[in-house]
């Protein structure tokens, strides 16, 4: 039963021109009889609209804009937006066909009220993982990491017990110029409190904007969230670096009444979910099945982390 | 204008820790009591409140007045503080935005969650006018209000019985710690930073001891004994706060808001620390305030003033922080940015009165 989807799948991801390493996907998928987790792609794929198997996309005439399963306005390459790493307890979760729970923190809604990014980041969450019940707790978390938030985060934890805990941090600590070392401590600490508790992280960094780009204690936070991601073992969500790369493509169509840093802004809040989900889904997919000892120390992420610009 | 006195004094210490404290990573910061201590200046903010209902519902002479006055006193009061939280949170929203416009920076739209405003202002205005939309730095005046306006019940409750009054505010908080009541935010989900059925104890506290201390000496008798306790507990505190040193909210036996340290439910923890900070440093003010007298006046004033100074102090905050991120901080910047409030929250004080001064003496047109 889960053969044939495998096939499918993986024969649809060549096709969509996949970019990020496909055989090792594919043999960590079927290592670990990941069907489900497979067939999301194709799932996600066409319900974003991607052409699976047209003429086009196999001999693409322009360069691949980014993950074909992101929709067009939030293409970016694999490599500059996620490293993966594993997800041991969402993937007992799913093994154990219970409900996914989500405690998403940080960030605000996106523009318009009728989409929300909770309600996206579920609704995509639930494209990519069929037959799996998302539900996504969202709150805010105001103050610093380094001062007091760390310590309502845990509260925030314990009382939501949730599977996985999806983080955009940063850009509090960032805007009060917190000193870089006190940030991170703080922060490993309590990503490592976080995952003692066999409770999985995603870590998203702070927005890209062109304003901020030189500032280098901007910078420091921004790789300071990465290095406790990579030391941590978790998957994180390179917003920064994504934004980035949208910035550059250039942009045509939509302006933006406030100016193009504004524009950017919204087009960062309105990709949030797709990005958040994908990196989910492809760490999913490089999570060997669960019932291994979690002491196991974590992985090192599959991709390198890149420096920032600036 | 009531003469310097030491729930004036200490309110006026409050409010300045508490504009310090809202400026985060700030050189003075780590100088405010807040970091050695379980509790901070917020449950010294809203004893004192509590504390202040009480004088300011009886006569000079210590008897109640009409409970019908009492209550529409309380009812003008929330009203005063609704439309102080309205005043400053449109502020806030606008020097946020305004800062992002000017600067060309819409990370600044994230700053204290306001981002969750301008991305639904449809629904976040209404939330505004409800008290469930919250900027973080800017939800004590939302509990200030709901506390204000429940605060004739206790009052009334109170004309029978102190105690009543009391048992009542403490069956209010155990409920809610062990079923985690608390009212919730909106638009986004979540619940209120400051919880008004955990925090509203520390009103009726306030509001019980200043009764019990106006009627005997026992009170007294009994907080110079307790003295010492004070003392460890104050120490104690100290070493917690120093060390790091806390419960792990995930292995704390049900019901866990029993033992963790969260602001949020004003837990026991933080509670008994704060009346241990109580015992400690109350008789402070008698042997202070002969030999600051300057200081004195300055922070009575405030104390007097509280509403006007700590509505000016979330916006000077803001500012301090804003002119921070831009400048990139420093000890510098610190100094200014601190210094500066100061004097700004002093003459806030001053010029209050001396509007309602200006405005008694001459004839209103």
């Amino acid at each position: 039963m889960a053969q044939p989807q495998q096939i499918v799948a993986t024969a649809d991801m060549m096709r969509a021109g996949y970019p990020v390493r496909p055989s090792r996907a594919v043999r960590t998928g079927a290592a670990g009889g990941l069907a489900p987790a497979l067939a999301t792609w194709i799932l996600t794929a066409s319900l974003w609209g991607i052409p699976g198997g047209s003429a086009a996309a196999e001999q693409p005439t322009i360069p691949a804009p980014g993950d074909p399963t992101l929709s067009l306005e939030c293409r970016v390459p694999g490599a500059q937006l996620y490293t993966v790493a594993q997800l041991g307890a969402v993937k007992a979760a799913l093994a154990e066909n219970r409900p996914l729970k989500i405690l998403a923190i940080g960030g605000s809604a996106a523009p318009g009220a009728s989409a929300s990014y909770p309600a996206k980041l579920e609704a995509a969450l639930e494209h990519a993982l069929p037959k799996v019940d998302v539900t996504i707790d969202h709150r805010g978390l105001p103050g610093e990491i380094a001062s007091g938030a760390a310590e309502r985060l845990r509260t925030m934890v314990a009382e939501a017990e949730p599977d996985l805990v999806v983080w955009q941090v940063g850009t509090h600590d960032a805007i009060a110029r917190v000193d870089v070392d006190a940030f991170a401590s703080a922060l490993a600490e309590a990503v490592g409190w976080i995952r003692s508790h066999e409770i999985d992280v995603v870590l998203v960094d702070p927005i890209y904007t062109a304003s901020m780009a030189a500032d280098v204690d901007y910078n420091r936070i921004v790789e300071a969230v990465r290095t406790v991601a990579t030391q941590q073992g978790v998957p994180l969500v390179r917003r920064y670096e994504a934004l980035h790369y949208l910035s550059s493509r250039t942009d045509k169509g939509e302006g933006h009444m406030l100016g193009r840093q504004f524009r950017l802004n919204d087009l960062g809040l309105r990709c949030m979910a797709e990005h958040v989900a994908l990196t989910i889904a492809t760490s999913l997919m490089r999570t060997e099945t669960p019932k291994e000892p979690k002491a196991a120390p974590a992985q090192p992420p599959l991709t390198e982390p890149q420096r920032a610009p600036g | 204008m009531r003469d310097p006195n030491a729930i004036d004094f200490w309110r006026g210490f409050a409010l300045i820790t508490i504009f310090i404290n809202h400026i985060p990573g700030n050189t003075f910061e780590r100088y405010t009591f807040s970091q050695y201590g379980i509790s901070d200046a917020a449950e010294l903010f809203v004893f004192l409140a509590g504390w202040s209902i009480g004088i300011a519902t009886r006569g000079r002479d210590g008897n109640p007045e009409p409970p019908g006055r009492s209550v529409v006193r309380l009812l003008a009061r929330t009203v005063e503080v609704y439309r102080a939280q309205l005043t400053v949170m449109l502020l806030a929203l606008a020097i946020i935005a305004g800062a992002a416009l000017l600067l060309d920076n819409p990370l600044i739209l994230e700053w204290h969650n306001a981002g969750g405003f301008f991305a639904d202002p449809i629904q976040s205005v209404c939330g505004m006018a409800l008290l469930t939309y919250q900027l973080g730095y800017f939800n004590i005046l939302p509990l200030y209000v709901l506390l204000i306006g429940i605060a004739p019940v206790f009052v009334l409750v109170g004309r029978v019985s102190l105690l009543a009054a009391l048992a009542l505010s403490v069956g209010v908080y155990l409920a809610s710690l062990i079923f985690g009541w608390n009212l919730p935010s909106w638009p986004g989900e979540g619940d209120w930073f400051f919880d008004p059925f955990c925090w509203q104890l520390l009103l009726v506290l306030g509001f019980v001891l200043q009764g019990w201390n106006l009627r005997s000496d026992i009170l007294r008798r009994w907080a110079r004994r307790l003295f010492p306790m004070g003392v460890v507990i104050v120490l104690l505190g100290i070493l917690l706060a120093v060390t790091e040193i806390r419960p792990d909210p995930m292995l704390v036996p049900e019901p866990r808001l029993l033992f963790t340290f969260e602001k949020t439910y004003l837990t026991p923890a933080r509670l008994l620390h704060f009346l241990g900070v109580l015992l400690a440093f109350a008789p402070l003010y008698r042997v202070l305030a002969p030999r600051i007298g300057r200081i004195v006046g300055y922070l009575t004033q405030m104390g007097r003033n509280s509403l006007a100074v700590f509505s000016m102090g979330s916006i000077l905050s803001l500012i301090g922080q804003l002119v921070r991120f831009q400048t990139g901080g420093g000890v510098l910047i610190d100094m200014l940015v601190a210094g500066s409030g100061l004097v700004g929250l002093g003459f806030t004080a001053w010029f209050v009165e001396w509007r309602s001064r200006s405005r008694s003496s001459r004839p209103r047109t």
